[in-house]
């Protein structure tokens, strides 16, 4: 069976350098909860006043849009905590602890170079943002700095907390994929 | 060389056909130049094409111009009510002051026009016609683009935003009263099963979008003489064929709405002044307010014949 | 490099990296920036995030995380198990009543819940071990409910719905409501099935409900009410003119946390973390696959393979029914090893040009895609109802659940095959409501 059980969370022992991190990515996920509310608050609020008031609009999906774009990408590395992104476990669970271990440490390697390399641009890209003064282009017009700044925080979190899981399995103090030992 | 040209619409649309002749064009001239287009947003989407044109990661495509509005505060000047009165106006804008200096803020972000083009498009309404800034008050709409949102707003209108494609669902359950979108885009998502009256583009018309076959600028300078030759002719074969179809999309939606059963109106030359006054006040406003040199480009656009 | 070359080479490169064990998600965004770097250049990957960022920018996906409220918020009161229990109370005559009551269950939880996980926790945590108690083989109970619960994504709302109409720019409205006769057919034949088993076992007079009066089966009327209410007031913002389907997901998340709380007393804010934080886990999940699904799309499309594959198919000549059945072939092949949402977000460019070209209907064809993904869910080795089992009845072994639902895999299969004879299963409802499509 693959990692999705809803009782499994990432280990971090005695080590501080791990409890505060998962603390980080909990917190993360708070915000990230708070805003799929707030989404749906606001867009409730949106039906309210244009079927009840028969009022324009003009915000609303917008906000809706980054909120939940943002509460995505804040929410990566919480998920992470959780072990929510989905795997297919077939191999490593076929493989002894040894090779399970190692297999683990370098697809844990691969993802934080892959994490990494998009925090990087999407840092790039944020700043280009902020440096031109780009507004979406609308009636609201929001400065679109906001909304991409979840691009560099979300992976910059998610970064972190996989960081943490690799330091974590080779440490010893959590499994490889979280697997229980055979 | 392989050039890649992005746009959103699909095989059979105008727009896809004008990229379509340059692409054709260029491979016949032989130059060692290959056009790829993608088209239905199967490489970026619609609004997000811009950016990568500008920085050199995607060397062509046929864009809306105000959906980099937010980018460049001018460009919302390409998309706004009663600036552009019929095609053969619009013909003439592309070739006045006004349209150099659009074409040099486009320079700013590396950015060059290959093929002019404006389309047209109409208002629709569930119930009643609209013509004029009374018809809409107290309205549900939908509007197309920025401009005409705080104009029909200023009308008394309540603006719903939503994709074109969701007009269709939102008129029949009762979301919206009325939209404003392209002839086009009117045909293309049968939006005449859903309404008593349409009012096309015709001899007035307030709803006009900019929409040209772009380029990134360096990348056109650092092809060959040859090449650069073949794309500049391609491209004025295709903007000659550009407009005449885009004249003749504007006869077509009305004849499809006829055939479909649907009321034609018509806007009057007072219609059309009052609407343009009323945008005076708010869409122009705000778009002078907004830009630093607005009101500038505003009087160039205004004073083309 | 020939596109169709270097998809057959994206192909080989996906199935090891995904079987490596890295997330889905992640693992399609290493092949892809992998191939992207070789194919198109190191600047493209200064596209990457621009990309991630976009394909999230959408109005529709909101209705995803809301859906997904709408169930955990409803499965975490005991409003799952007085649903069963009202039915089972209406059915204790029939043999095999407890299983039908279930796969009623089922259905009526799966129109309010856009994910499969989620009814099949909602209704199992009462059903399973009450079905074990009057002797139901631990296979019947366990396979019923991963069966039934898989119901969640073909009847509305679904979440997968909502994907393939982004994916496929079609009417999600639409989509909607095809889904609802093929999931009723479904559920007559599961529960065909459940019947003919029981009666066969021999058990068949041990195996019916134990017995109520009529007093108890009316009491327990009311509290269905909550359900109904959801379901209508969810059906009149949609088709009423309140609100785009889009916007409708958002009334029915905030109505059934409203009913958690105020009916089912869900007040505690532990408890309303729990529900909070479940959804909030499996939409970011399925959202990060839709975000990392748009880049391998990308990917896809500028190195022209996508197009390749399309028409390559074009020129191959088959009969429609044979491309139609490797289609259902590929797809079930992926069910097996992605969840759904990835399976749709990646085979949908590819496919729909293909399907429509061989002139079948998108949105039948979104009924068909659905089903095939329900058998992706209670088969290993990513089968996301499995784990829920797992964890309603961790002592069930994973082949007792798998065994049991294989005679309910066999029903889809059945379903699969109506579908094609009878197209209008899927079509006519979208059609009668919505007007007749293009
Ligand atoms: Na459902
Ligand atoms: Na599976």
């Amino acid at each position: 069976m693959a990692s999705h059980s809803s009782a499994s969370i990432a280990r971090a022992g005695g080590n501080p350098f791990l409890r505060i991190v998962g603390a980080i990515s909990t917190l993360a996920g708070w915000v990230s909860a708070a805003m799929i509310v707030s989404a749906v608050a606001i867009t409730c609020q949106m039906i309210f006043v244009r079927f009840a008031l028969n009022k324009s609009t003009v915000w609303q999906t917008e906000a809706v849009i980054y909120l939940v774009i943002a509460a995505t990408l804040i929410g990566l590395a919480y998920v992470q905590r959780l072990r929510g992104h989905v795997n297919v476990d077939l191999i490593p669970l076929a493989l002894p602890m040894r090779a399970r271990r190692v297999l683990c440490i370098f697809t844990l390697s691969l993802s934080i170079a892959m994490v990494g390399t998009m925090l990087w641009y999407g840092y790039e890209f944020w700043h280009f943002a902020w440096e031109r003064g780009w507004k979406s282009d609308t009636v609201w017009g929001v400065r679109l700095w906001i909304p991409y700044l979840s691009l560099p925080v979300g992976l910059g979190l998610f970064a972190l907390q996989l960081i943490a899981d690799l330091v974590a399995v080779i440490t010893g103090v959590d499994n490889p994929f979280g697997l229980e030992d055979i | 060389t392989d050039l890649r040209l992005s746009h959103q619409w699909s095989d059979n649309d105008v727009r896809h056909k004008v990229a379509k002749i340059v692409a054709d064009e260029v491979a016949a001239a032989d130059v060692d130049l290959d056009i790829r287009i993608f088209p239905t947003q199967s490489l970026f989407k619609a609004r997000e094409q811009y950016t990568p044109l500008s920085r050199g990661q995607l060397d062509m495509t046929v864009l809306p111009l105000s959906y980099a509005g937010g980018q460049q505060p001018a460009y919302n000047l390409t998309l706004m009510p009663g600036l552009v009165k019929n095609h053969d106006h619009a013909a003439r804008l592309n070739e006045s002051p006004f349209m150099d200096a659009i074409e040099e803020k486009m320079a700013g972000d590396d950015v060059m026009v290959l093929v002019h083009g404006y389309l047209a498009g109409g208002f629709a309404g569930k119930d009643e016609c609209i013509t004029s800034p009374a018809d809409v008050e107290g309205k549900q709409m939908r509007a197309a683009g920025k401009a005409f949102e705080q104009m029909l707003a200023g009308a008394g209108a309540s603006i719903a935003s939503m994709a074109s494609s969701e007009i269709y669902n939102a008129m029949q359950t009762g979301v919206l009263d009325a939209a404003n979108t392209s002839s086009s885009s009117f045909v293309s998502y049968r939006i005449y099963e859903q309404v008593a009256c349409y009012t096309p583009a015709s001899d007035y018309a307030l709803w006009f979008m900019y929409q040209p076959l772009l380029m990134n600028k360096s990348t056109f300078e650092g092809l060959s003489e040859d090449q650069q030759a073949a794309l500049l002719a391609g491209a004025e074969k295709a903007q000659d064929f550009y407009l005449e179809e885009a004249k003749k999309e504007d006869a077509e939606s009305r004849r499809v709405f006829e055939e479909a059963g649907v009321e034609i109106a018509e806007m009057t030359e007072e219609d059309f002044n009052n609407w343009r006054d009323l945008a005076r006040k708010t869409s122009y406003q705000a778009f002078v307010d907004e830009t630093p040199d607005g009101e500038t480009l505003l009087d160039l656009a205004l004073s083309v014949e | 490099m020939d596109p169709l070359l270097l998809g057959a080479l994206v192909a080989i490169s996906s199935i090891l990296v995904l079987f490596s064990g890295v997330s889905v998600a992640l693992g399609l965004l290493i092949v892809s920036a992998g191939f992207l770097i070789i194919f198109d250049g190191m600047r493209s990957l200064e596209l990457m995030p621009e990309i991630l960022f976009g394909k999230l920018d959408n109005f529709a996906l909101l209705s995803i995380p809301m859906f997904i409220i709408m169930g955990s918020s409803i499965a975490s009161t005991r409003a799952g198990a007085d649903l069963y229990e009202a039915l089972e109370r209406w059915l204790t005559r029939v043999p095999g009543g407890l299983v039908v009551a279930n796969l009623g269950a089922c259905a009526l939880f799966a129109a309010m819940s856009g994910s499969s996980p989620a009814t099949c926790a909602a209704i199992g945590k009462m059903g399973i071990p009450e079905m074990r108690k009057r002797g139901y083989p631990d296979g019947v109970a366990a396979g019923s409910i991963a069966a039934g619960g898989t119901l969640g994504i073909l009847i509305p709302p679904s979440v997968t719905m909502i994907v393939y109409g982004i994916a496929t720019e079609t009417s999600i409205g639409r989509l909607f409501l095809a889904g609802v006769v093929p999931g009723l057919l479904l559920v007559v034949l599961f529960m065909a099935w459940s019947l003919y088993s029981t009666w066969k076992s021999g058990n068949a007079q041990v195996l019916s409900a134990g017995s109520y009066t009529w007093r108890e089966r009316f009491e327990i009327l009311p509290r269905v009410l909550p359900f109904l209410a959801i379901i209508v007031g969810v059906l009149y913002a949609m088709y009423g003119g309140v609100a785009t389907p889009s916007e409708t997901a958002a009334v029915g998340a905030l109505l059934c946390l409203l009913i958690a709380m105020i009916i089912y007393r869900l007040w505690n804010p532990r408890d309303l973390w729990v529900v909070l934080r479940d959804s909030t886990r499996e939409s970011v999940m399925i959202l990060f696959i839709v975000a990392a699904a748009g880049v391998f799309s990308y990917m896809l499309s500028s190195l022209f393979i996508t197009q390749s594959i399309a028409e390559w198919i074009g020129t191959l000549d088959v009969n429609r029914w044979v491309l139609m059945g490797a289609v259902n072939v590929f797809l079930l092949i992926a069910g097996f090893f992605l969840p759904p949402v990835a399976v749709i977000l990646m085979a949908a460019p590819i496919l729909l040009p293909i399907i429509t070209t061989a002139g079948f209907d998108p949105i039948w064809f979104a009924v068909v895609l659905t089903i095939n993904m329900e058998i992706g869910l209670i088969s290993p080795p990513v089968g996301l109802n499995l784990y829920v089992i797992n964890g309603i009845a961790p002592d069930i072994s994973l082949k007792t659940i798998l065994v049991g639902s294989l005679p309910f895999v066999a029903c889809m299969i059945l379903a699969i095959v109506l579908l094609c004879l009878f197209p209008g299963l899927a079509t006519w409802l979208p059609n009668l409501v919505m007007g007749v499509a293009l």
